[in-house]
Parts: C-alpha cells; sequence; structure tokens
C-alpha cells in the first residue's frame, strides 16, 4: 500500500503560532501530538488534536481520520486538575 | 408586604418551565471528590434544590486550598478537616432540607456495585486514574455522568449518557496514559503518588462548576435532549467557550463491538462481550 506525504498545520491554542509538518497517512494523532508538543516545549501534560469542532482519536492514523494536505489542526491541553 | 410567593426559595427556578423540581429535590446525587470543583458544585447543587447529596474524598483540607472552596476555612487547614465532611456540611448549610453524606476515603476502594443507587454522579476529580475509574463505574452502572476538569484559566465539561455516545475515556490518548503512568512511580520502597501542583483559580472553578450542575438540572428534569452530548470547553483567558464533538471510540473499553445479530425476521443488535 502506497502511503503518500502530505504537510499539514498545528496550531497552538494556546499561543496561536503554528507548525508545518510533513506526515504520511499511517502517522497516528499520537504521534502528532507529542511532536507537536516537543517542538513547542510544553510541559508534560495531556493535549488533544482538533480538527474543527471535533477531537481527533490518539491511535487513529491520519488516514483513518480523513485529514488532507493543507488542513489545520489545533492542539489544546486538556485540563485535569479539579 | 411580601407575599406567599416571595417566601417560597424556589419560586424563581419554578418560573424555568422545563425544570422539574421534583426529580430535582428527590434525585439521588453522587459527587465524587471534595476539592475546589466539589466546593463549587456542592453550592450549586444545595441552591438549586439537589438534597440527597453523597460527597466522597479521601483528602483533608490544607491551607493553599482556601482561595477557591467557598466551604473551607483556615481553621479547617489548621486542623486538617476531611473536605468530604466540609463540603457535606456546607451543603446543608446552605439547604436545611439537605441531606448529605460525606465518605471519607478513596474512590478506588468504594464497592464495585456502589454507582447503582444514583441518578447521577458529577466528577470532580483532580486526576486522571481517578476520572478513569469514576467515567468507567458510572458508565457500566448505566448512571450519567458529568465530569469537570480545569487548569488555570482552562476548563471542559463533558456529559457521558449511557449507553449512548462517548465517554470521558474515549476522548483521552497516549498523552493522558503518560500523565496516569507519571502520577504512580515506584520507589523501590512502594509505590508513589505523585500530585502535582496545577495552577487554579476560583473565577474558572464557578464557570466548570456552574456549567455540571446546569447540566445535572437537564438529565434530572429529563432533558437530556438539551443536555451537551459532546464536550464543552472554556478558555477563560480569551473568554471562548464552545462545544467540541469527541467520537466514541470503538477500542475504549467501556464500548464493547456490538454486532448486529441477523434473524429470519428482524435485525437487532447486541454487544461482544
Amino acid at each position: 500500500m502506497v502511503l503518500l506525504t502530505f504537510r499539514l498545520k498545528v496550531k497552538n491554542a494556546e499561543t496561536g503560532a503554528t507548525v508545518e509538518m510533513e506526515l504520511d497517512g499511517d502517522n497516528t494523532v499520537d504521534e502528532v501530538i507529542e511532536s507537536a508538543a516537543t517542538f513547542w516545549n510544553k510541559d508534560m501534560g495531556a493535549y488533544v488534536l482538533r480538527k474543527g469542532k471535533k477531537v481527533l482519536r490518539g491511535g487513529s492514523t491520519l488516514g483513518d481520520t480523513g485529514v488532507m494536505a493543507e488542513d489545520v489542526l489545533e492542539l489544546i491541553p486538556d485540563p485535569e486538575g479539579g | 408586604m411580601p407575599g406567599a410567593i416571595d417566601q417560597d426559595p424556589f419560586d424563581r427556578s419554578r418560573r424555568i418551565g422545563w425544570l422539574d423540581l421534583g426529580s430535582v429535590f428527590k434525585s439521588r446525587v453522587l459527587m465524587v471528590g471534595a476539592g475546589a470543583l466539589g466546593n463549587e458544585v456542592g453550592k450549586c447543587l444545595a441552591l438549586s434544590g439537589f438534597r440527597r447529596v453523597t460527597v466522597v474524598d479521601m483528602d483533608r483540607v490544607v491551607g493553599s486550598n482556601l482561595n477557591r472552596c467557598l466551604f473551607f476555612t483556615r481553621e479547617d487547614a489548621r486542623a486538617g478537616s476531611d473536605k468530604a465532611e466540609v463540603v457535606a456540611r456546607g451543603i446543608e448549610g446552605l439547604s436545611p432540607e439537605a441531606r448529605a453524606r460525606a465518605v471519607v476515603g478513596r474512590l478506588e476502594d468504594l464497592p464495585d456495585r456502589f454507582y447503582e443507587g444514583f441518578d447521577v454522579v458529577l466528577g470532580c476529580l483532580d486526576n486522571i486514574p481517578a476520572r478513569v475509574h469514576a467515567n468507567s463505574h458510572a458508565y457500566h452502572a448505566g448512571v450519567p455522568y458529568i465530569d469537570g476538569a480545569m487548569e488555570g484559566f482552562l476548563g471542559k465539561v463533558t456529559v457521558c449518557l449511557p449507553p449512548d455516545g462517548a465517554c470521558v475515556q474515549c476522548g483521552m490518548n497516549r498523552t493522558h496514559s503518560k500523565v496516569a503512568d507519571m502520577r504512580f512511580s515506584c520507589t523501590g520502597e512502594g509505590v508513589v503518588f505523585h500530585e502535582p501542583r496545577l495552577a487554579a483559580e476560583i473565577t474558572t472553578t464557578s464557570v466548570v462548576s456552574a456549567v455540571m450542575v446546569r447540566e445535572c438540572l437537564k438529565v434530572v428534569s429529563g432533558r437530556t435532549d438539551m443536555a451537551l452530548r459532546n464536550t464543552f470547553y472554556y478558555d477563560g483567558q480569551r473568554n471562548v467557550a464552545e462545544e467540541v464533538e469527541v467520537p466514541l471510540d470503538p477500542r475504549c473499553p467501556n464500548h464493547p463491538p456490538r454486532v448486529l445479530q441477523v434473524s429470519e425476521n428482524n435485525i437487532t443488535s447486541g454487544s461482544v462481550q
């Protein structure tokens, strides 16, 4: 199976900054979250990635989620405290 | 001179057409966690007319709780009072008709079928493992679970209505697992639970707890059609709030895969155990 490489943008919800990533369709959402969090030196914590009004499942591949080239995904912190 | 309606504490609530105050008065609410969210949720429950509330928390009051906890006092911090006891007393103090029961102990030590005795569970917890525990037990007991979370000026409320739809765990990924693992570490002499000191303040606590109790009012009034079906995110720094869809994760352990059972005359669905 041929997996195409494509580019998409991930936006940091806390700062508004964006980073462009080159990814394959078999990259997972978990991998995108961790790469983006590392790139921005984010604190150890829980984050989710969303496309529009929908949270993307961590274990899903980008191919499964229907993410397309040039899409902008948003990395948002998932609060834990109470 | 004030008339009879001015003496009724719930007169203004009765003017909300869909609100079923009779159900609110008699519904059995389990509140897990009696920290900042627990204090504010307890306040809103009492003033909204909830009278049968059980509060569970293992922790004691400390001085750093006092910037966001209505019921805790400096004396409680000095004495190291049990949080669950103080919040239960606070609820009864605000509502003379309320009977609030405190359970001082770990969530994980509650009997497995404990959740079945309630109409709704409110999660006011401060860590992922406890949240996963409460979510799964409520889901398997078929009891609606309303989860609140916050950090700094960020807040989040998730409403789970079993047997339909996603649950809190469906929205978690590998970063949640890593954080949960980090909370427990082996020192060589035992397992230690690490409690991080997260940013917290009262205004975000108030917003999150108000949304939680408002959703609770909808659930017990039988108006789940109006309830959040996804997750409510609140960013108090930018004053933005929005509802974000969290799809059901078929790999989530709380949702056994469903298969179609085809018979000659009809098609029904069932679960694979």
